[in-house]
Formats: structure tokens, C-alpha cells, sequence
């Protein structure tokens, strides 16, 4: 109890620190919120442009594919909120000031990942929450109390996978330094997530089931809440994501008895 | 005796371009991992849009006055073309502004946009060649329908819209990276969202005229149209000539302007610079 | 009661080799040459409580790679180490809150904001109860003269000053032992002496525990009665500064003013000349002989003043680490 308080405390100073920073780039947060806020308009208006002609994709109705759309949105805003410490820890590794991060009483990996929460998501992420509500409650899309714990339950699920992903690529950023490509080829193979994986065929649709889990991430969500995955699936996804985080909390063991520092 | 001596002139201008661009190409070597990544994220963008459209309009339908070779060809074309002219080394200038290395080339008897052109070209034949294997795959392996054009007029008139998209988008990128003279902090938070804006309204999401006629007609009057959507409609053969034509026009008008607004800009930016002792 | 005990320390490093060049670059592909680097081979030392022990020793000598080992950066290739009863590379968090590594090129100050909210982010790491946060905040800075700086970005403070900084944030908490890797390196001189002068005091007065590595000597010098020299991953010599003098000069020097010009050849005959400017000329001479070539320099040579002196540390060291003189 007291360590979940004191790292609790860190990581709200962290985060404060972090969002010091990101106030004082007001500049670059205004343009990056909106950029972000267009691109999702712009696909948004190009699904109800489309789907509202052809009525429905890859089986689905217009309100169903705008819900993957908006699952999608979710959970990249929530990892992104969460885990964009990601991407300052090349930095940390080539200038070897993560030495001096290994030698405090606070995790690494902790410390690591959650170093930089983007505040500014946080904005977003409550637009998104209201927009999705109001989706819903206008919508067609036909769901239940049951659809709806569900989908809480694997959106959880969800971004433990996430980290997972991000846990190895810390781990993978020890090993070699390379992070920045690898993080951003994982989020454009999540983007795939942005339409139901059911428009992709074989054998793409098992790679983004099983190897790179784009559809258990987003794709499983949307399609619990709307009564649409069995339970086998939901064991399925619940036992991928505690799969994957063992395997890459070993990964990231691992990789920091490789970690030679850079020398002086 | 003077036209021979105008040649060899002409030939050391000519050498110092292309040690520019012989260096670029060297530099690319050194970053080759950053660029295979790239390339392959844009090949994963395509594999999402094809499916989408695959999905959209399947086999033997018509939506939007597409069928599905129409939209394949569109969206296949239009991620190979867009793969040299959406690509511009011109994004390092504003590096160059803030990081005060501008003052070498100000120095320097070599002409400034020149300079950027010529470094553009290795960029443009690099991204033009790994699109075209991305694409390669997709045809070989997904078997799409596509249509070929073999009226050579088209082919040509298709060519000189896709080198009009090339030149326009080159100023209209150096004047948005001209603008690290102004904010030399953050640059790169006006281009992502200028690229966002530039890459839908260019219709590499989609063919821009499946959109309200009224909207439609707008967008014609804006140069985005003429850097994607504007080459594959001539090259799908949708258009008449004088369509083509007036279209041409019209892309040449931006390009003056582009043009005119980077030289204006150059020359203002460069003013302050100095006058801030960089 | 020794507080850091070093038994038999050894890491190697493997490092692969790869020939310039694109062939260079396909051959190491499919083989690649791996060559063992022996950073530290085999050492072993005590350092009890209090002491202000300096590793010197050249560039790549192992000093670092020691100091990483005892702070729990590096897994040893084999050895023991026990620091405050700890084994460092299993970093348990009740061992980290006692100890601080600062190192003369890395930072742990984030860059873009004010130094204090490092400090702040410290003290929730070490868990440091506020009044005591406090009360050691305010004697660093009165000690380090940066109470006026604290509220200024990072970013914007001279090198000096940020090297200030970082030494507060890694002794907020009151380690019991310190690691200092190169902290005066960069600084100027007037930097270095208040550096010199702060570790000085820290020392006396919370009776720390300091290991310091540096290739400046004069750090050495001031700070240190105990000095360890390392070279190529082995300790040459581990005790008082003042035994390496005694045991690795077997020369003295005797510098000479001359009255007169004279033949150089003349200056040869009596005795081996280090250097030669005129009017002044350094002679270098084994110690049992001294008194007899002093007798031959008044005697043969035209001297308006003769000076008999120790080598200087530097001047050892050198030649230690250029290879003579391992007694």
C-alpha cells in the first residue's frame, strides 16, 4: 500500500513536470491538438461520407463502423496519454542519463514509460468520452448492460496489451537503440484498426489477430459491446494481453542485464 | 569560340547542382534504416486504404461513378505518385533557418532554391522506386483490377500534370518550411498540420469529386486538387481535353503564386535573419 | 568497519569488430569478430566509513566501470561487491536511498524546467519527510551559493552551475556514500576550487563516504589522503598519496640557473639533461646519486642557482601509466 502511495506521488509530480513543459509549448500543442482533431474529423466525415452511400462494409452498418472508428480513437488516445514517455527514452539511452535513472529507489521501467503523460490528451480523451456518449445515445447501434462491462472490462484489456507493446519496445530501445521506427510502424499497423478487420483478408487478418494483435485491441472491443463476440473470444483476448505482459516484462529483465551504458 | 566558352559555363553550373544531388544520394546510405522504415509505413498506409475500397466497392458495383478498377487504379496510382510529389527535402530548410547553418549557403555563389531543388530530386527517385516495388507486391500478389492507359496523348497530358503537382507542391513546402525564419523554436508543428490538411484536400484518402458537387467545385479552384487528384483523373481518362487544359492553367496560376509568395518570403525571412546577427 | 568491500572484481566487455567499409559491413553480417575488453581485471580494496578515496588512472583505465559496478549499473563478470552491506546489482531500493552517483557528463536535472522541480521530484523518489527536505535543500544551496538560481530553467544556467545543481539533487536525500564520476570535468578553474572545496566540506561535515574518479590531479591532491591508481582494469597502487612519491620516484630533480652561456656538449658530460632553455636547465637525477652530481654541477658549470626537487604526482603518474616504474 504504501509503495502503490509513493508511486502514485511520483507520478503525479511527473506528470506535473510534464505538463510544465508542455504549457510552455503552447505553440506546438495548439497545432498538434488541432492536427489531431482534423485528421479525426477528416476520416469521421469520409466514413459517413462512404458508409452512409453504401450502407454497410464488410457486413457492418454506418453507426457499427463509425464505433470501430471511435473504439480506435479510445485506446490510441489512452495509450498515447499514458505511455508517451516512449518516445524520450532514446534520448535517455544515447546520452546515458538513464544510468542515473537505474540508480534510484524507483523503477525504470516505470519510470521510463510513464515519464511524460501528455496532459493535452487528456483534453481530448474527454471530447472523444462525450462525442462517443452522445454517439451512442443518438446512434441505431443496439447494445447491452452486458455489452457494455464487457467492453470496459477488454478496453482495459486492451491497453494492457498496448503496454505490453511499449514495454518491449523499451526493451528493444536498450538492446539497439532503434525505437523511434518501431513504435511508429506498430501505431501505423494499429491504424489498420481504424476499420473493422473483417474489409482485410487472409492472411493479413490472422497476422493483425495474433501477431501484431491490432484486432484483439480494437476490433474486440467494439464488437463485445455490441453483443458481437463470443466469450471465447474475451478469454481469448484477456489471456493474450496477461501473455503478453509476461513475456515482455521478462523482455525488458532482460535487456537491462544487456545494458552496458554508455561509457564516458 | 564564345558559344564553346557559354557551354563549359554552363556545364560547371550544371556540376555543382549535381554534386548536390550526388552527395544527397550518398547521405540516404547513411540514413538508409530511417528510410526503409518509412517507405514501409507508407506501404502499410496503402495496404489499409486498398482494403477500404476493396471492402466499399466490391466487385461488379459502381458507387460514386467508380468501379472497383476505377478506385483500385486511383488509389494504386495515386500512392505512387504521391510518393514523389508529397516527398520534399525542403522540410530540412527550416532546420537550416533555426540552426543558423543558412549563413553558410547564404555565403555560398550556389542559388538557394537551386539548391533545394536539386537535393529534392535523389529524394523523389528513392521514394519513386521503393513505391513502385510497395505497389509491385499489391499487383502481385492481390491481383487487383486496374486499368492501363494506352492512349499516348493521355500519357502525356498525364505526365505534364504530374511534373506541374511536382513543382507546385515544391514551393508551396518551401514557403510553409519559410516560415522557421518567423519561429525558429517549433517548426514542425505548423507543417503536421499544413500536411494534414494538404494530403486530404489532395484526395490521397479518397477521389475528391465523390464529394458534393458543391464542395467539388471548390476545391478545383484550390491548388491541393492539382498535386494528386487532378494527374489520376487526367490518367483514368474521365476527363475532356478542355477539362485538361483548363486544369493545367489553373495549376500553373499556383505555381506562380507559390512561386512569387517562397521568393517573397526568402527575401524577407533573409532580411530578419541578418538583421539578427545568425 | 569497512562499508565497501571489493573481492576479486572482474568485467569483461564483449566487443565486436567490424572492418570499414561496405564489405566491412556484409562480413560482420554473417560473422562477427568478438574481442574481449577487459574493463576491470581483478580488483580488490576495502574503503571504510568517511574516507575520501580518488581513482585515478587514464582514460579507460576501468575507474568508471568500477564506480558502475558499485553503484549496481553493471553486472559484474564475476567478483563480489558489498556496499553498506548491499549488492549493488540487485539495486533494492533500501540500498539506492543511501548512496547518490553523479557523473561529470550526464544529467538527471530535466532541461527545460527550473532545477527545484527536480529537487522536488527527488525528494518524492527518496522519499525524503519534508522537514528534513528542507532543512538540506537550504544548507546545499548556502553551501553551493545557487540560491538565486534555483527557479531558472536548466537550459538557460552556465555549465558551472548546472554541475552545482545536479551535485544538490543527488545529495537531497543525505547518502551515507557517494560516487563522484569526474565532477570537476569541463569546469574552470575557479569552478573546480569550489567544487574541491564543497565536496571538502560535505565530507567533514556529514562524514560521508566519497569515492571520487578524476584525471585531474589536482582534485586528487586536495581532496584525497587515500588514492587507488588504476590502469588497464588493475589497481597499481592503493594507499596515501604521499607513498606514491616515495615509491615510484627513484629520480629527483635538480633545476639549474646558469650564470654564463656554455657548450651544451659540456652540460652533457656531467650529467643526463631533461631539458635545456637558457639560462635554465632540469636535470634529472637518481636519488643515491644526487649529492654527487650536485657536487659535479658546482664544481664543472658556471651556476648562478641550484634547486633540488621532488618529481611532481603529474610527472609520476605519467610515467606510471606509461608504463614504467609497476615496483
Amino acid at each position: 500500500m504504501k509503495v502503490f502511495k509513493k508511486y502514485l506521488k511520483v507520478w503525479l509530480k511527473l506528470t506535473a513536470l510534464a505538463f510544465s513543459i508542455d504549457l510552455s509549448n503552447r505553440f506546438t500543442a495548439i497545432f498538434a491538438i488541432t492536427g489531431k482533431v482534423i485528421r479525426f474529423l477528416f476520416f469521421l466525415g469520409f466514413l459517413f461520407l462512404l458508409v452512409g452511400r453504401t450502407e454497410t462494409l464488410a457486413g457492418y452498418d454506418l453507426y457499427q463502423v463509425v464505433f470501430f472508428f471511435l473504439t480506435f480513437n479510445l485506446i490510441d488516445i489512452l495509450i498515447q496519454f499514458f505511455l508517451r514517455g516512449v518516445y524520450y527514452f532514446r534520448g535517455l539511452i544515447v546520452s546515458g542519463d538513464f544510468d542515473l535513472v537505474l540508480v534510484k529507489p524507483i523503477n525504470p521501467l516505470f519510470r521510463s514509460l510513464f515519464q511524460r503523460t501528455d496532459a493535452y490528451d487528456f483534453l481530448t480523451f474527454i471530447a472523444l468520452i462525450v462525442y462517443m456518449i452522445i454517439f451512442i445515445a443518438t446512434g441505431n447501434l443496439v447494445i447491452t448492460p452486458l455489452g457494455v462491462i464487457l467492453y470496459l472490462v477488454l478496453i482495459i484489456s486492451s491497453f494492457i496489451l498496448g503496454l505490453a507493446f511499449h514495454i518491449g519496445f523499451l526493451a528493444f530501445g536498450i538492446l539497439t537503440t532503434e525505437i523511434e521506427n518501431i513504435v511508429w510502424i506498430y501505431r501505423d499497423l494499429s491504424s489498420m484498426g481504424r476499420i473493422p478487420i473483417d474489409v482485410y483478408r487472409e492472411p493479413l487478418r490472422t497476422f493483425l489477430t495474433v501477431v501484431v494483435p491490432v484486432a484483439v485491441i480494437v476490433t474486440f472491443p467494439a464488437k463485445a459491446l455490441m453483443g458481437l463476440l463470443s466469450w471465447q473470444w474475451v478469454v481469448f483476448s484477456l489471456v493474450m494481453s496477461g501473455l503478453f505482459l509476461f513475456v515482455s516484462l521478462r523482455f525488458w529483465k532482460y535487456a537491462l542485464t544487456q545494458y552496458s551504458s554508455a561509457s564516458s | 569560340m564564345k558559344r564553346l566558352f557559354e557551354n563549359c559555363l554552363r556545364a560547371r553550373i550544371m556540376r555543382k547542382y549535381l554534386q548536390v544531388i550526388r552527395i544527397t544520394f550518398q547521405e540516404y546510405f547513411v540514413y538508409r534504416l530511417n528510410f526503409i522504415f518509412w517507405r514501409l509505413r507508407a506501404f502499410i498506409q496503402l495496404l489499409v486504404l486498398y482494403f477500404l475500397w476493396l471492402a466499399v466497392i466490391p466487385q461488379g458495383t459502381t458507387i460514386f461513378g467508380y468501379d472497383q478498377a476505377k478506385i483500385l487504379t486511383y488509389i494504386l496510382g495515386t500512392s505512387i505518385i504521391r510518393s514523389f510529389i508529397l516527398s520534399s527535402r525542403s522540410v530540412d530548410v527550416a532546420g537550416e533557418v533555426s540552426s543558423g547553418v543558412l549563413s553558410n549557403f547564404l555565403l555560398k555563389p550556389i542559388n538557394y532554391l537551386g539548391r533545394w531543388l536539386a537535393k529534392d530530386i535523389p529524394d523523389k527517385i528513392l521514394n519513386l522506386f521503393f513505391s513502385i516495388i510497395g505497389v509491385s507486391l499489391i499487383l502481385i500478389f492481390l491481383r487487383p483490377p486496374i486499368i492501363i492507359q494506352n492512349n499516348p496523348l493521355i500519357i502525356f497530358l498525364t505526365i505534364i500534370t504530374i511534373i506541374l503537382g511536382m513543382i507546385l507542391f515544391f514551393y508551396l513546402s518551401f514557403s510553409l518550411s519559410l516560415s522557421a525564419f518567423w519561429t525558429p523554436e517549433n517548426v514542425w508543428p505548423p507543417r503536421f498540420l499544413a500536411m494534414i490538411i494538404i494530403e486530404f484536400l489532395a484526395g490521397s484518402l479518397f477521389p475528391l469529386d465523390i464529394l458534393p458537387a458543391g464542395v467539388f467545385k471548390t476545391l478545383k479552384l484550390l491548388p491541393f486538387t492539382y498535386l494528386l487528384f487532378f494527374p489520376l483523373n487526367v490518367y483514368l481518362g474521365k476527363l475532356t481535353l478542355q477539362e485538361i487544359f483548363i486544369g493545367i492553367f489553373i495549376s500553373l496560376f499556383w505555381i506562380l503564386v507559390f512561386w512569387q509568395l517562397a521568393k517573397a518570403l526568402f527575401r524577407l525571412g533573409v532580411k530578419s535573419y541578418v538583421a539578427w546577427g545568425r | 568497519m569497512s562499508i565497501i568491500t571489493v573481492k576479486n572484481l572482474k568485467k569483461h566487455f564483449q566487443v565486436h569488430k567490424k572492418e570499414p567499409g561496405l564489405l566491412g559491413s556484409v562480413k560482420s553480417l554473417v560473422k562477427r569478430k568478438y574481442e574481449t575488453v577487459r574493463a576491470v581485471d581483478n580488483i580488490s580494496f576495502n574503503i571504510n566509513e568517511g574516507e575520501l578515496v580518488g581513482f585515478i588512472g587514464p582514460n579507460g583505465a576501468g575507474k568508471t566501470t568500477t564506480l558502475k559496478c558499485l553503484s549496481g549499473l553493471l553486472y559484474p563478470t564475476s567478483g563480489s561487491v558489498s556496499v553498506l552491506n548491499y549488492t549493488p546489482w540487485d539495486r533494492k531500493p533500501e540500498f539506492q536511498k543511501q548512496f547518490a552517483l553523479v557523473m561529470g557528463q550526464k544529467n538527471q536535472l530535466w532541461w527545460d524546467l527550473p532545477a527545484m522541480e527536480t529537487f522536488i521530484l527527488n525528494k518524492e523518489i527518496y522519499e525524503v519527510p519534508d522537514e528534513k527536505f528542507k532543512k538540506t535543500l537550504t544548507e546545499l544551496t548556502r553551501l553551493l551559493e545557487v540560491e538565486d538560481i534555483l527557479e531558472v530553467q536548466v537550459r538557460k544556467l552556465s555549465l558551472g552551475q548546472r554541475m552545482k545543481c545536479e551535485l544538490i539533487a543527488a545529495l537531497l536525500h543525505t547518502p551515507k556514500v557517494l560516487f563522484l564520476d569526474e565532477p570537476t570535468i569541463g569546469l574552470d578553474v575557479v569552478m573546480q576550487k569550489k567544487m574541491r572545496d564543497f565536496i571538502k566540506e560535505y565530507n567533514r561535515r556529514y562524514k560521508s563516504t566519497i569515492i571520487l574518479t578524476s584525471h585531474y590531479m589536482g582534485d586528487v591532491k586536495e581532496l584525497c589522503e587515500r588514492v587507488v591508481v588504476i590502469d588497464k582494469g588493475k589497481i597499481v597502487f592503493d594507499g596515501k598519496l604521499e607513498e606514491i612519491i616515495k615509491k615510484f620516484a627513484d629520480h629527483k630533480l635538480i633545476s639549474v640557473v646558469l650564470a654564463k652561456e656554455i657548450d651544451p656538449k659540456k652540460l652533457e658530460e656531467v650529467a643526463e639533461v631533461k631539458e635545456f632553455d637558457y639560462p635554465r636547465v632540469m636535470i634529472s637525477v637518481k636519488r643515491k646519486d644526487v649529492s654527487a652530481v650536485t657536487a659535479k654541477i658546482l664544481d664543472k658549470l658556471p651556476v648562478a642557482d641550484l634547486n633540488i626537487e621532488e618529481p611532481s604526482i603529474e610527472e609520476i603518474i605519467r610515467e606510471l601509466f606509461t608504463g614504467k616504474n609497476y615496483a
